[in-house]
């Protein structure tokens, strides 16, 4: 059963609780990650990205879709040419960085996608139209992080 | 603080002052200059000087000095000069920095003292760093001046390490040795000078200038071992256990090159910038055969970015014979962080500017040497928070042309052998030593200032870092002796 075939017969609360599945394996992810880094910078980067997960799985478990305001940010595209380094214990914060924003922007498509396909439903359709824009939000600060940092074109 | 103005040399009636024109630096022909190596600003000439000088105001509350990281005695100097007191300014800027000669060179005095000079709101403002290299060249050619004035103090009997011969180091050095402490300066390659002498090309600071002004601060008393990699050839903890120093200043400086992380940056011709010039500078790749150092002569060679690394990458790839040199940079020439100066040079010499490209993959051939650039064309997107407005690919623009060298010159992190070596030191995320505003790091009687802190920066930036360290770690060993 394919994905979208799942959630049409889901209700609101297990669509939920999907979506905060996923967050949750996110951090999981990156806790690993930041357990085996070899050294201190890679800890404290992995460290954020589990914060900015946590955050995100909170805030999902007190969402309200009526709040919701549409305001998606922009897809800066600084790392979508780039290649997408493996999940090693010796990452430097670059590949870090890079890694985080290319997930981000393969799960915000994802999320983009059911959007689209659930346009008939107001409800999906803006559930999951919010998680697109989060985690393309997520993605725009990384690539802001990134630019910051690793484009100084010194 | 209100500072006593100094006492005025200046002949020239103040409203003529505002008349006399920006004195410019000669400079070497651009046709001539791209086929070699020699230093393309010539110097004031001692006339030009004493006209520049003349064009100070001498203001009630003279900016300048605010605007530079070591606050040189700016009025103090200029006043100097008006009375052709040369070798005498030389002396004065030394009493706050002890490399004129270099930061009259390289530092972007039009970011800093000559931005805020007051002449400079209505006119064009004072020649400050083409006077201090003027005075710092003179007293180079008629007696230094640091030496003869300086009286060695009577020996504290404690020893510092310096880790690193970058302007962090050299300006810690200078100022701890004259405290009596016994000053020594590691450095892991074989010429002192870090960045300055693997980093900055001959024609933009002669390599003589620098090994002048270590000859100084060596003839002062400061101790200098080269090919000694600290973390390697020795850790920190043993320096200070087993060699017995009081105190260790780390100023490694930002050496560790970064890359784009987009395929090809592995093929034959793809360089960092750092591996590009230190084959240039520090290996004399720019005098083979003489010295042993090959350095590929390209058809097209392409810099990627907009910094003085990439103009002086480009310009040195033009000067090696490279048929075609350009600038590849994704922003538009109104964001480049380089020198406006050293843009301006670029184009006289025939650098060519790509901007608004970015690659986003090198080709090959069947030998694994790079063939072309695939590249992207970008249009200016919304304002970022700095305000500049931000490069955004523009759908469908790929296009792939001819290059058979690339140097990579988008930027350098820290190098993490220190960090690995020495967990008691505190690292950011960044891989910088996280210091505080005097340079104390979590491990104690260790400092650390400059690039290794802030990350890239200017050459006067970090001399201003390692000066705050010096005077935090010349407490440190008096309170160390109290104790």
């Amino acid at each position: 059963m394919s994905l979208k075939d799942q959630i049409s017969s889901m209700d609101m609360d297990d669509i939920v609780e999907m979506c905060i599945n996923q967050e949750q394996q996110a951090i999981d992810l990156y806790t690993l990650a930041r357990d085996q880094a070899k050294d201190d910078a890679s800890r404290q980067k992995f460290q954020e990205l589990v914060d900015m997960e946590t955050v995100h799985k909170v805030s999902l478990s007190n969402f309200e879709i009526e709040n919701y305001i549409e305001l998606p940010p922009a897809d800066l595209k600084v790392t979508d040419y780039l290649m997408e380094p493996e999940l090693k214990d010796n990452m430097t914060t670059q590949e870090i960085i890079i890694l985080a924003a290319k997930r981000e922007d393969k799960t915000a498509r994802m999320y983009q996608d059911l959007a689209d396909h659930f346009n008939f439903d107001k409800k999906l359709n803006t559930f999951f139209q919010m998680m697109a824009d989060e985690e393309l939000r997520h993605k725009h600060d990384l690539e802001t992080e990134y630019e910051n940092e690793f484009l100084q074109e010194g | 603080m209100k500072r006593e103005r100094p006492q005025s040399f200046n002949t020239v009636p103040m409203k003529e002052r505002m008349i006399i024109p920006r004195q410019d630096m000669p400079e070497q022909d651009a046709g001539l200059r791209s086929t070699n190596f020699l230093e393309v600003n010539l110097g004031l000439t001692p006339e030009q000087a004493i006209v520049e000088a003349q064009r100070c105001i001498e203001c009630k509350s003279p900016t300048c000095m605010d605007g530079c990281p070591v606050n040189i005695k700016i009025p103090d100097f200029i006043q100097l000069i008006c009375k052709e007191d040369f070798v005498g300014a030389a002396q004065k800027i030394k009493e706050d920095n002890s490399l004129p000669a270099i930061c009259g060179r390289v530092c972007p005095q039009e970011t800093q003292c000559e931005e805020i000079c007051v002449m400079g709101k209505r006119f064009e403002p004072v020649a400050i760093g083409r006077l201090e290299r003027f005075v710092a060249d003179y007293a180079m050619q008629h007696g230094n001046g640091s030496t003869e004035t300086f009286d060695k103090p009577a020996s504290s009997g404690q020893k510092v390490a310096i880790v690193g011969s970058g302007p962090a180091g050299l300006a810690v050095a200078s100022d701890l040795i004259k405290e009596g402490h016994e000053v020594t300066v590691f450095e892991a390659l074989h010429e002192f000078g870090g960045v300055l002498v693997y980093g900055i090309p001959e024609f933009r600071l002669p390599k003589s200038i620098l090994r002048e002004e270590v000859a100084t601060l060596e003839d002062m008393g400061v101790k200098f071992v080269k090919n000694f990699i600290v973390g390697r050839t020795m850790t920190i903890q043993e320096l200070m256990a087993d060699e017995g120093y009081d105190a260790v200043f780390l100023g490694l400086g930002a050496g560790l090159p970064r890359f784009m992380n987009i395929p090809g940056e592995n093929l034959n011709g793809v360089y960092s910038a750092n591996e590009f010039l230190t084959r240039s500078n520090l290996m004399r790749g720019y005098e083979f055969p003489e010295w042993d150092t090959p350095l590929y002569r390209a058809k097209h060679a392409i810099i990627v970015g907009g910094g003085n690394t990439a103009m002086d990458a480009v310009r040195t790839a033009k000067r090696l014979g490279a048929d075609e040199a350009s600038i590849v940079y994704r922003r538009s020439e109104e964001e480049m962080p380089a020198r406006n100066e050293e843009i301006h040079h670029a184009k006289e010499e025939g650098i060519k500017f790509m901007n608004l490209v970015n690659p986003i993959e090198f080709i090959s051939d069947d030998q694994g040497s790079v063939v072309a650039a695939k590249c992207l064309r970008m249009e200016l997107g919304e304002p970022d928070e700095s305000g500049r407005r931000r490069p955004v690919p523009m759908e469908g623009s790929e296009f792939v042309m001819d290059v058979d060298m690339v140097v990579i010159a988008v930027g350098n992190g820290s190098n993490p052998l220190i960090s690995q070596t020495t967990p008691e030191i505190e690292t950011n995320k960044w891989g910088n030593i996280v210091a505080d505003e005097d340079g104390r790091t979590s491990m104690e009687g260790v400092f650390a200032g400059g690039d290794i802190v802030s990350g890239g920066a200017t050459v006067i930036l970090a001399m201003g870092a390692g000066r705050k360290s010096a005077v935090a770690i010349n407490e440190y060993l008096k309170a160390k002796v109290g104790s």
